[in-house]
């Protein structure tokens, strides 16, 4: 009896944690969009996709659908550039 | 450091449009060297202009040195199309074959200017719009109608692709008429559109008159987003639009040479916000050129896209006329606003009868007043040597037995309001012009004799 007793507070005591964990990472979500670092990771990935599509555009030869689709890859990069690596530096 | 926002979700980019004022300017500054680096290492026009100024790009380091820069007019824009490569001239910065778009202006004030957008430029048009129709509550549940002619004007294109880039399903109404318009938008439940003022209050009429539709009742459509005229920042034309569609109606700024460059957001605050990660707007002094950084005091606008590439537009004079507001806008973004929106041209402010005044005024006037039209006509001629002013309105066929009070009211207010007096002409209802783009209410005609 003892030992369900304390296996009730236990439990009781487990959940009030998990809530309160759930409670501040959600407040945590609302109040900040992202981490300085979780920027930079954009910033590196985007780097990345524009490499890849540029690469893709001198490997394209005499394929249009290739070099014209990479065109458009690298315009909606640099829209991702204006929006996260232009202004990463004055963060 | 990590950016903060009360309300993450009312931000089509939360890192740009929270960023402090100080930062968007160190941000501003850095994309002005590069554009004009751009600009005068790729266009003649640009080159030469800067050289005849004794200006070479990296004479700009702040943003006070950017008042050194020379402006470009639209007379100019004129010029430069003469030049090659046909059709655009000598402005251009990227070779030909690169450009994937052409727009031109209404002509409003003057022979059209050309504009040459690459693919590039093009993302950035609807990216400048995103922003704009995010911060007016699109989203992907929207179902966008747009009622107009996808025509050789930008006017609403941009809109549409920022409407499908934010994932809204879009309706073009092109070739429809305005009664077709209407029922499209009642039978597939439409719930937002973008439309000059004068058509947004021209589609409410029609569906009431001709097809017995009261938009707030019958149609879905729960918000409105404007361009081409000042109308939506106008508190009694938009007050008019609200009532007529029971949607909120929002304002947006922008121009085929510039790009969509202000806004107004959900909060309605009066006024409309500058996209200052994309553009650079600076106020100047009508007739000194001094710069304008307080509140209260109206300037002429010259502005900088930050980004645009194929026919880049720095330092252009805009002409339009604003003003500072004084406030932040509840809704955190830390885009400047300026009051009122654009409260008139620099070339339409005009003195008659010694008095300065703006056509916003008048429309101000007339469609604060119930029992007239939204319709309207200012005919300003000259008598001997002194300035006559027509105002034509219509007063509503049901009003009639009102006739005189709703008179006297609207020569009163307009005494109030402008400090002049008017002759008024009563038009029957429906017997003035009606516009679907850009109207033309105003007619000066004493340069013309």
């Amino acid at each position: 009896m003892k030992f369900n007793a304390f296996a009730l507070l236990f439990g009781i005591y487990l959940g009030f944690g998990i809530w309160e964990l759930e409670f501040h990472f959600y407040d945590y979500c609302e109040r900040y969009t992202m981490t300085l670092r979780e920027i930079k990771k954009l910033d590196t990935r985007i780097k990345t996709i524009k490499k890849a599509a540029q690469e893709l555009k001198a490997l394209s030869g005499r394929i249009p659908a290739v070099d014209r689709n990479a065109v458009r890859i690298l315009a909606s990069v640099k829209m991702l550039e204006i929006n996260i690596s232009d202004v990463i530096d004055l963060l | 450091m990590k950016t903060t926002s009360r309300k993450t979700d009312v931000y089509w980019n939360p890192i740009t449009e929270t960023l402090p004022l100080e930062q968007l300017q160190e941000l501003q500054v850095k994309k002005f060297k590069k554009i004009l680096k751009w600009a005068y290492d790729k266009s003649k026009f640009h080159r030469k202009l800067y050289h005849d100024a004794g200006l070479k790009p990296g004479d700009v380091k702040t943003l006070e040195d950017i008042a050194k820069v020379p402006k470009v007019e639209k007379a100019m824009m004129r010029d430069i199309q003469r030049k090659d490569p046909f059709p655009y001239g000598d402005a251009l910065c990227v070779p030909l074959e690169e450009v994937t778009e052409f727009r031109q202006t209404s002509g409003t004030t003057g022979l059209p200017v050309y504009q040459p957008d690459t693919w590039q430029d093009w993302e950035w048009w609807s990216e400048c719009w995103a922003y704009i129709l995010y911060s007016q509550g699109y989203r992907k549940t929207d179902r966008v109608f747009l009622p107009f002619g996808y025509n050789i004007f930008v006017a609403f294109w941009a809109g549409h692709y920022a409407a499908e880039k934010i994932g809204c399903e879009v309706i073009p109404g092109g070739v429809l008429d305005t009664e077709a318009r209407i029922l499209k938008i009642q039978e597939l439940r439409a719930t937002a559109m973008m439309a000059t003022p004068t058509y947004v209050l021209g589609m409410a009429d029609t569906a009431r008159k001709k097809l017995g539709i009261d938009p707030p009742r019958d149609l879905t459509i729960r918000k409105i987003t404007c361009a081409g005229e000042p109308g939506a920042s106008i508190p009694a034309t938009k007050k008019r639009m609200e009532e007529a569609w029971g949607a909120k109606v929002y304002d947006h700024v922008g121009a085929t040479e510039i790009g969509a460059w202000g806004y107004e957001c959900e909060e309605q605050p009066g006024g409309l916000h500058i996209n200052e990660a994309m553009f650079l707007v600076q106020l100047v002094d009508i007739e000194t050129g001094e710069m304008i950084e307080e509140p209260g005091r109206k300037g002429k606008i010259i502005i900088t896209a930050l980004d645009r590439i194929a026919q880049p537009c720095i330092c252009f004079d805009s002409k339009d006329v604003a003003e500072w507001a004084t406030d932040p806008c509840p809704c955190g973004r830390t885009f400047r606003i300026i009051r009122g929106g654009v409260v008139g041209r620099a070339d339409d402010i005009t003195k008659i009868k010694g008095v300065l005044i703006a056509p916003s005024a008048i429309e101000e006037v007339v469609r604060s007043i119930k029992g007239l039209s939204s319709e309207f006509e200012v005919v300003v001629t000259k008598k001997g040597d002194l300035d006559d002013i027509t105002l034509k309105i219509e007063l509503l066929s049901e009003e009639e037995k009102n006739r005189e009070p709703i008179l006297t009211q609207l020569k009163d207010q307009l005494r109030l309001k402008t400090n002049l007096g008017y002759n008024i002409e009563v038009h029957p209802f429906n017997s003035l012009p009606r516009y679907e783009v850009k109207a033309k209410r105003f007619k000066d005609l004493r340069k013309h004799g």
